[in-house]
């Protein structure tokens, strides 16, 4: 029995989701009022039998071609994790307490200073970044805050 | 003909700016994700505090034709639908977008929008008091099939494996039952506090559909843009003409479908799209070329969901039965001038009601020549580097789900569904089913809980599901729409599994 | 533009600015308006109709935004605004009377008439019952009679469980003394209606500022008003009291202006002073009157006393439930 690395990330991804489904089934057919989950214990025993289909195609048919495409390789995960982790931050921390504009000005600006590649030493590339960020901030406050009258979370720097 | 006297209303200086501005409007806004066109109607509504009943109905009217069609512009140029009306749009659109012919899926998508469009609002014109009739026929009973028939759909969306396309529609019922319950307010899978509001469906929309292609463009890493993009092909306008006439199978099997779902109240345009096109795949002799920026696609999907605004207004306006959340905004608009939609309003309100309706027909025109307008500018945006990409798209996602309720927790919903979304889509889900799945939820089962107490009260609920002629012809429909397609998978025309 | 050189007003004087002190200036930016149900429904556009003129010097000075938090009867909309809300006076919401307190009574959510201050009232919608257009019954006594002799298959509609409607149908079972089949929509009173005009069902609860529009248009007869006495909209159209049924108006939807518990005295009182002057404004009657619905302007002490009332009058009620 050899269980490496390949077969385990085969594994993962159905794995969850079956446990997703065991998960919602179990509350489904517990939680009360009976009447209101009646129509979820029917999609729960759904999800069940499709992601156990699911997996136990991935245990029998490894060839298939959709069951392989999900490793993602090292130099891909190098490459976005940085972006996701300041998006995480920027969604669930940011947004909320530091107010809209002033974490998305940030944000945008940290994005295309990471993943654009013009050299970082000319004062031309410095110049673009900022108006791209201050630009595109403009637009998006006039849009939601001014014709919009969009009501966001308190600002820090402003209000 | 009596329509044809009021066209003069239409094209006075205040009413003509009005429409004109509503539509640019409506276009600008609808290709904006989280604007759905409800909001834009409502946030048109003061304005029309201050109008003539005529020229308040003109603007709002404009505004939704145009949101609808303009929910088109992102979903080719970013794949992401601008309302969920959009979603079968991405899947040929942002293909043939890719592929440096964003310019050509703008203008296939304008021109298919078009066709529908007039031909939906003619139907609302000679045939409102049959459709009328008709629509009223759809109860509990017919409106669960209805969404069966959805269901049916889901497996053979987004061209991957039938069993994954089935599993995500399923998590997408799943998904929404999260919350309250809409009749007995029991609270459902609250696993966490910010779910307590369940899962807002355009939300969810722009998290599946926009934060996988972040996530996709950041994977790139720091270097300059692909050099097959910058190829942004021009195309020539009469070509798209041409095409689209040349696709009058797709034209009417989207206009046909799209002015029937609209019709029914409730459960409407938000499904019309998804269905129109997986019956213009079913009809084709190209079925494989589906998904992968095909124009019959486009032209199915597009065609349908502005023939649809048509006929869903039809409801409203003789029986005052809003089917959409759109229409109950426009119901707020004819009410706020005293106006009371009735089997009678087109004989009571002839001066409001007419050029209302003949504003739409022209309102289809300059949509649909200032889409063609923007579509060679908008199809540059595939000259964006990357890093500017990802970071506008990320930043709009956020306001754009948080202006659809002023809810953060719909923002950090939307960002985990997203980030899910990107695992799944690497391996073999694609977002539209499960999206389909979100928003058949709830009609299927608010029916089927409506329909089970009234058949409790009186014949049971076989006799209540089972009989009756429409519900027999849409279970009809539903098991040979099943049959074909796994008769279809059994001669193996499908192709072979997988293939992401 | 204006709200940009404010905006950078403000930057410039930043740490000297708190919002205890502001209560003068109060309001200087634009109010929010939270509705716990969908735009375009009846709460959502009367709210649209009575702060239309919030922005006029002799009112607010500010204009007031409608935002809707639709789900679960409401419920979902009032627990974000009884624990999210902030309580600055920027952040008001529409209650519907008796839909928040029948819901508190019963449990599962995270608010209670304790955790609101109300402002003032803008509106008394009574429920009536509604048949279709070509329907059998011509008053409530026929429909009481059917019921009796077919028990528990009078199907009727209304916008929820634990609403209004509800309510009412409660009163009208326990008046009569037979047995009804409620049928709750999910989809809220226009498809209760919906449910009631295409036959669905052989009668239903509803609005009457709907009903009133319903029948106008030919679609629906209305047979008896939920309330103490007959109202302007429908004087031809007895009350359940007249017509022999015990009922009061425990079910009358009222609606009107709250904030959050913890929102400073000093800003409830200065809009509880301007707020009903804006629903008594002229263009906000006549648009009022224009789209069938009435209209009961009751002051911040008015509401509080009839809070109170309802508090208990619903204890008893769903105390069996």
């Amino acid at each position: 029995m050899r269980v490496d690395m390949r077969t385990l990330e085969r594994l993962l991804p159905p794995g969850l989701i079956l446990i997703v489904g065991i998960w919602v089934a179990a509350i489904s057919y517990t939680q009360s009022p009976a009447a209101a989950f009646a129509f979820p214990r029917i999609i729960a025993t759904v999800f069940v039998v499709l992601s156990l289909a699911v997996f136990i195609r991935t245990v029998l048919r490894p060839e298939a071609e959709d069951v392989t495409s999900a490793a993602i390789p090292t130099a891909e995960w190098r490459n976005f994790l940085p972006g996701l982790a300041i998006g995480l931050i920027y969604v669930y921390l940011a947004a909320a307490n530091v107010g809209f504009y002033t974490s998305t000005a940030v944000v945008v600006f940290l994005l295309i200073t990471l993943y654009d590649p013009a050299p970082h030493n000319r004062s031309a590339t410095w110049i673009r970044r900022i108006v791209i960020t201050a630009g595109f901030v403009a637009v998006m406050y006039g849009l939601f805050a001014i014709i919009l009258n969009v009501f966001s979370p308190r600002e820090i720097l402003f209000r | 003909m009596t329509f044809l006297a009021y066209f003069g209303p239409v094209f006075e200086p205040v009413s003509f700016l009005l429409l004109l501005g509503g539509t640019i409007g409506g276009l600008i806004l609808g290709a904006t994700p989280g604007l759905s066109p409800t909001m834009t109607v409502a946030l048109l509504i003061p304005f029309t505090f201050h109008l003539q009943p005529v020229q308040g109905l003109i603007l709002l009217g404009a505004a939704y034709t145009s949101t609808v069609a303009g929910g088109a512009v992102s979903a080719i140029l970013l794949k992401i639908p601008g309302a969920p009306a959009n979603i079968a749009t991405t899947l040929d659109g942002h293909q043939m977008a890719q592929s440096g012919q964003g310019a050509r899926a703008l203008q296939l998508s304008f021109l298919a929008s078009l066709v529908g469009g007039v031909i939906g609002v003619f139907l609302l014109i000679f045939l409102t008091p049959i459709l009328a009739e008709w629509a009223l026929s759809f109860g509990p009973s017919e409106s669960f099939w209805i969404a069966i028939l959805g269901v049916t759909v889901i497996g053979t969306l987004g061209g991957g494996s039938v069993l994954k396309g089935l599993l995500a529609g399923c998590i997408g019922l799943w998904l929404a039952t999260i919350g309250f319950d809409d009749i007995m307010g029991a609270q459902r899978f609250i696993f966490h506090p910010s779910l307590g509001g369940g899962i807002n469906i355009i939300a969810a929309l722009i998290g599946l559909f926009a934060i996988p292609q972040v996530i996709s463009l950041l994977a790139r890493g720091r270097r300059h843009r692909d050099v097959d993009v910058i190829r942004v092909a021009r195309h020539p306008l009469m070509q798209s003409v041409r095409e689209v006439l040349g696709r009058s199978r797709s034209v009417g099997i989207g206009t046909a479908v799209g002015s029937i779902i609209g019709l029914i109240p409730g459960v409407g345009g938000q499904i019309a799209g998804l269905v129109a096109y997986d019956q213009a795949k079913n009809f084709s002799a190209e079925r494989d070329k589906f998904g992968t920026g095909h124009s019959e696609g486009i032209i199915a999907a597009e065609s349908a969901n502005n023939a649809m605004v048509g006929p869903s207004l039809v409801p409203l306006l003789t029986l005052s039965i809003p089917g959409s959340p759109t229409a109950a905004v426009l119901l707020g608009g004819l009410i706020i001038h005293g106006i009371f939609p009735g089997p009678d309003i087109f004989r009571l309100y002839p001066n409001v009601v007419w050029p209302f309706v003949n504003s739409m027909l022209v309102g289809q025109l300059l949509m649909c020549a200032f889409g063609l307008v923007i579509a060679g500018f908008a199809a540059r945006i595939a000259m964006v580097h990357h890093s500017v990409m990802a970071a506008v798209v990320l930043a709009l996602a956020v306001f754009g789900s948080y202006s659809v309720q002023h809810s953060m927790n719909d923002v950090y919903i939307m960002m985990a569904l997203g980030v899910g979304m990107y695992f799944l889509e690497r391996y073999g889900f694609s977002p539209a089913p499960l999206v389909l799945g979100l928003i058949l939820g709830p009609i299927a089962e608010g029916n089927f809980v409506e329909g089970a107490m009234i058949a409790r009260a009186q014949d049971g609920i076989l006799m209540y599901f089972f009989t009756g002629t429409l519900n027999l012809v849409l279970i009809g429909i539903v098991l040979a729409s099943v049959g074909y397609s796994a008769w279809l998978e059994l001669r193996g025309r499908r192709g072979p599994e997988g293939g992401v | 533009m204006k709200k940009l050189l404010a905006a950078a007003l403000a930057l410039a004087t930043v740490p000297a600015v708190t919002l205890a002190d502001a209560h003068g200036s109060y309001p200087d930016r634009p109010i929010m308006l939270m509705i716990s149900y969908g735009a375009g429904g009846a709460t959502d556009f009367q709210a649209r109709i009575v702060t239309m003129t919030a922005g006029n010097e002799d009112a607010l000075g500010m204009p007031i935004a409608i935002i809707n938090k639709p789900g679960a009867g409401g419920r979902v909309g009032w627990n974000w605004f009884a624990t999210q809300a902030e309580t600055d006076g920027y952040t008001l919401a529409a209650y519907n009377i008796p839909h928040f307190i029948a819901q508190s009574i019963k449990g599962g959510v995270e608010y209670s008439a304790d955790s609101f201050e109300p402002i003032a009232n803008w509106g008394a919608d009574p429920a009536v019952f509604v048949v279709a257009a070509d329907s059998p019954f011509n008053s409530m006594t026929d429909v009481v009679e059917w019921a009796k002799a077919n028990p528990g298959k009078l199907t009727f509609s209304g916008a929820g469980l634990f609403v209004g409607h509800h309510i009412a149908a409660l009163q009208l079972e326990k008046a009569s003394g037979v047995q009804l089949a409620y049928i709750p929509n999910s989809k809220g009173g226009a498809g209760a209606m919906k449910a009631v005009i295409a036959g669905e069902v052989m009668g239903g609860v509803n609005n009457l500022s709907d009903a009133f529009r319903a029948r106008e248009a030919g679609t629906v007869k209305i047979l008896g008003v939920f309330d103490l006495e007959r109202n302007d909209f429908l004087p031809d159209v007895p009350t359940l009291v007249e017509q022999g049924f015990d009922v009061d108006n425990s079910s009358v939807n009222f609606r009107g202006i709250m904030v959050p518990k913890g929102t400073p005295q000093g800003i409830i009182d200065k809009l509880s002073e301007i707020v009903p002057t804006m629903f008594e404004n002229g263009r906000v009657q006549g648009k009022m009157k224009a789209g069938g619905s009435p209209m009961h302007i009751m002051t911040r002490e008015e509401v509080q006393a009839m809070w109170a009332a309802r508090q208990s009058a619903l204890a008893e009620l769903l105390a069996g439930l």
